[in-house]
């Protein structure tokens, strides 16, 4: 029921080896890699979402108060107080899962579009104290992270390739948590509030207690990815951490474009989109102001069209036209 | 005489201008087949959401084994061991049958213990075979049935079955039947909606009558039958 057969491990094992080894055919400080990492930290976002939003379907539109309280945690600790990110970056998740409870407590008894609304107008509070309180964050000018002599300590590398690998680890670590949760009793409780919230606490499942600690972990998770982010771009202002359109829509866009609820389809959806967008600024942005973003949004439009579920669901309905007939 | 597993005294609750209970009241001793009829819009629905607590009453108390459950979530009252099925059945429709119904289990199991006690919830409902099934690909008989299983599989004292035999043809009701009597040898206690009067009939030791959100008889189901205010309630006055 549970483990893989011996040809997924050995078709896991090849891809994790492919994965491992693809920045050596990159320009080791170059733009492709860094778009890399940037589909690999976006992929990791992404999962940390579908833990709640995926398995529970509590669509949140506000993960950017968790990625950029992860950030400025980090980022502050390290600037006032000299603390290693690595260190910040425990404190970031625990700051972020603190106020994953706080905005669930009030916001996970509302269902759909309610709940998506509270998290978004969440989100957009986060920037607005982030713009204002400019004693703490520098304000709406952002906020740089010191930089020093690369080192593993301080999490800063002279070439893109380790922060690639980094980001790499980061995204299995992400995936291994999701695969486990859906995995576990948790998971089973969130899959029953998904599809029959009422029926799954007449059977038991304390659906509110269960759907927070699946939020505490995503939003924890997040703020943890909010400073590997604070790391690699060594500059952010609240606009960009605290982002509707930057980070909470974009996390969401990526889980849903490749597949919700599913462990691969963040991944896919980041490798997908996070390039496709590059892609377009670059083609397009000499054109016309706002060009690049009209075909990026059309090119999203019409994947969904396709397949509402994401690319995971692609691969069955090809399966179910070609290969096996001998369903029906 | 003992104290009744379940007592329910004054039980109100309302919709907006709907009184949907009004003063509900009844006993239920440990092993009894309570049966709970009435038209259309009685309110028998509305009361069994209300015990297991998906409605809060308004008035009224709820004691199961003496605990009042008036204001406990539905999934306190599935641990004090009170389950309800859904009359429209309400099941995990992208989950397979076995998942399904293992999720009854977990509240007191751990996986690989609930999901040996859903298998055995399956066979007793007669279902093993489709236990592999997605609930989607299901026919609403089988939903219903698998409905029963996941309640079972949670392990109550006392079963809420809203209308858990419409669908199903004779013979299986009385397997089926076969089945809820065997569950009662078993120390379950059952309160059952059902409009088979055939069913209710031979099945309940005693019959609790609704209309309009009350209780407007209580008895045997031969005093029911010739109670004429039950007579009047599902005929007309005329008939009475």
């Amino acid at each position: 029921m549970s483990g893989l057969s011996p040809r997924h491990w050995a078709g896991l094992a090849l891809l994790a080896a492919f994965a491992i080894a693809l920045p050596f055919a990159f320009e080791p400080r170059g733009y492709g890699i860094r778009i890399l990492c940037l589909a690999l930290l976006f992929a990791a976002m992404a999962q940390s979402w579908n833990i709640v939003a995926g398995l529970a379907n509590q669509i949140s539109l506000g993960h950017a108060a968790f990625f950029g309280i992860g950030a400025y945690t980090s980022t502050l600790l390290l600037i006032h107080f000299g603390i290693t990110p690595w260190l910040g970056m425990f404190a970031a998740a625990a700051l972020g899962g603190a106020a994953a409870l706080l905005i669930s407590l009030p916001t996970m008894r509302l269902r759909g579009h309610y709940f998506a609304l509270a998290t978004l107008a969440f989100g957009e509070v986060m920037r607005v104290i982030g713009n204002s309180w400019g004693g703490l964050t520098g304000g709406p000018v952002g906020i740089s992270v010191p930089f020093a002599q690369p080192s593993l300590a301080l999490m800063q590398f002279r070439e893109t390739r380790s922060s690639y690998w980094l980001m790499l680890a980061a995204l299995v670590l992400v995936t291994l948590v999701f695969v486990a949760i859906k995995r576990s009793r948790l998971g089973y409780r969130l899959r029953a509030i998904k599809e029959n919230a009422d029926a799954a606490e007449v059977i038991g499942v304390d659906t509110t207690r269960t759907k927070i600690i699946a939020a505490v972990i995503s939003g924890a998770l997040t703020a943890a990815l909010g400073t590997l982010y604070a790391q690699f771009q060594f500059f952010f202002d609240p606009d960009t951490v605290f982002g509707v359109a930057s980070v909470s829509v974009r996390m969401a866009m990526i889980a849903i474009v490749g597949g919700i609820g599913t462990a691969a389809g963040p991944i896919l959806g980041a490798l997908f989109v996070i390039p496709l967008e590059e892609l377009a600024n670059q083609v397009f942005s000499a054109q016309a102001a706002g060009l690049s973003q009209l075909v990026f949004g059309l090119l999203l439009i019409l994947v969904i069209l396709i397949e509402p579920r994401g690319f995971m669901a692609i691969g069955p309905r090809l399966q179910r036209l070609f290969g096996k007939g001998d369903r029906r | 005489m003992s104290a009744p597993l379940l007592e329910v005294s004054g039980v109100g609750k309302r919709f907006g201008g709907l009184q949907a209970l009004s003063n509900v009241s009844l006993s239920v001793e440990a092993g009894e087949i309570v049966g709970l009829i009435g038209p259309n819009g009685a309110g028998k629905t509305t009361l069994f959401s209300t015990l297991v607590g998906l409605h809060r009453p308004e008035s009224g108390a709820i004691r199961l084994d003496g605990r009042d459950l008036v204001g406990l979530k539905p999934h306190k009252i599935a641990a004090a061991g009170m389950v309800k099925t859904f009359q429209n059945v309400a099941l995990f429709l992208e989950s397979s049958v076995l998942d399904n119904v293992l999720t009854g289990g977990l509240m007191r199991h751990s996986i690989p213990d609930a999901r040996a006690l859903a298998r055995r919830c399956l066979e007793r409902v007669g279902i093993a075979a489709i236990a592999g099934k997605l609930a989607r690909d299901l026919s609403f008989p089988e939903r219903a049935r698998v409905e029963v299983a996941r309640a079972l599989c949670t392990e109550p004292r006392v079963l809420l079955l809203d209308e858990a035999m419409a669908a199903l043809n004779h013979a299986e009701m009385d397997a089926f039947m076969a089945l809820l009597r065997q569950l009662r040898e078993e120390g379950l206690t059952l309160i059952v909606v059902e409009h088979h009067m055939r069913a209710i009939m031979s099945l309940c030791d005693r019959l609790v009558v609704l209309n309009f959100g009350q209780m407007i008889a209580t008895g045997t189901p031969e005093q029911i039958a010739r109670d004429p205010a039950v007579v009047e309630a599902y005929l007309g006055r005329s008939a009475a």
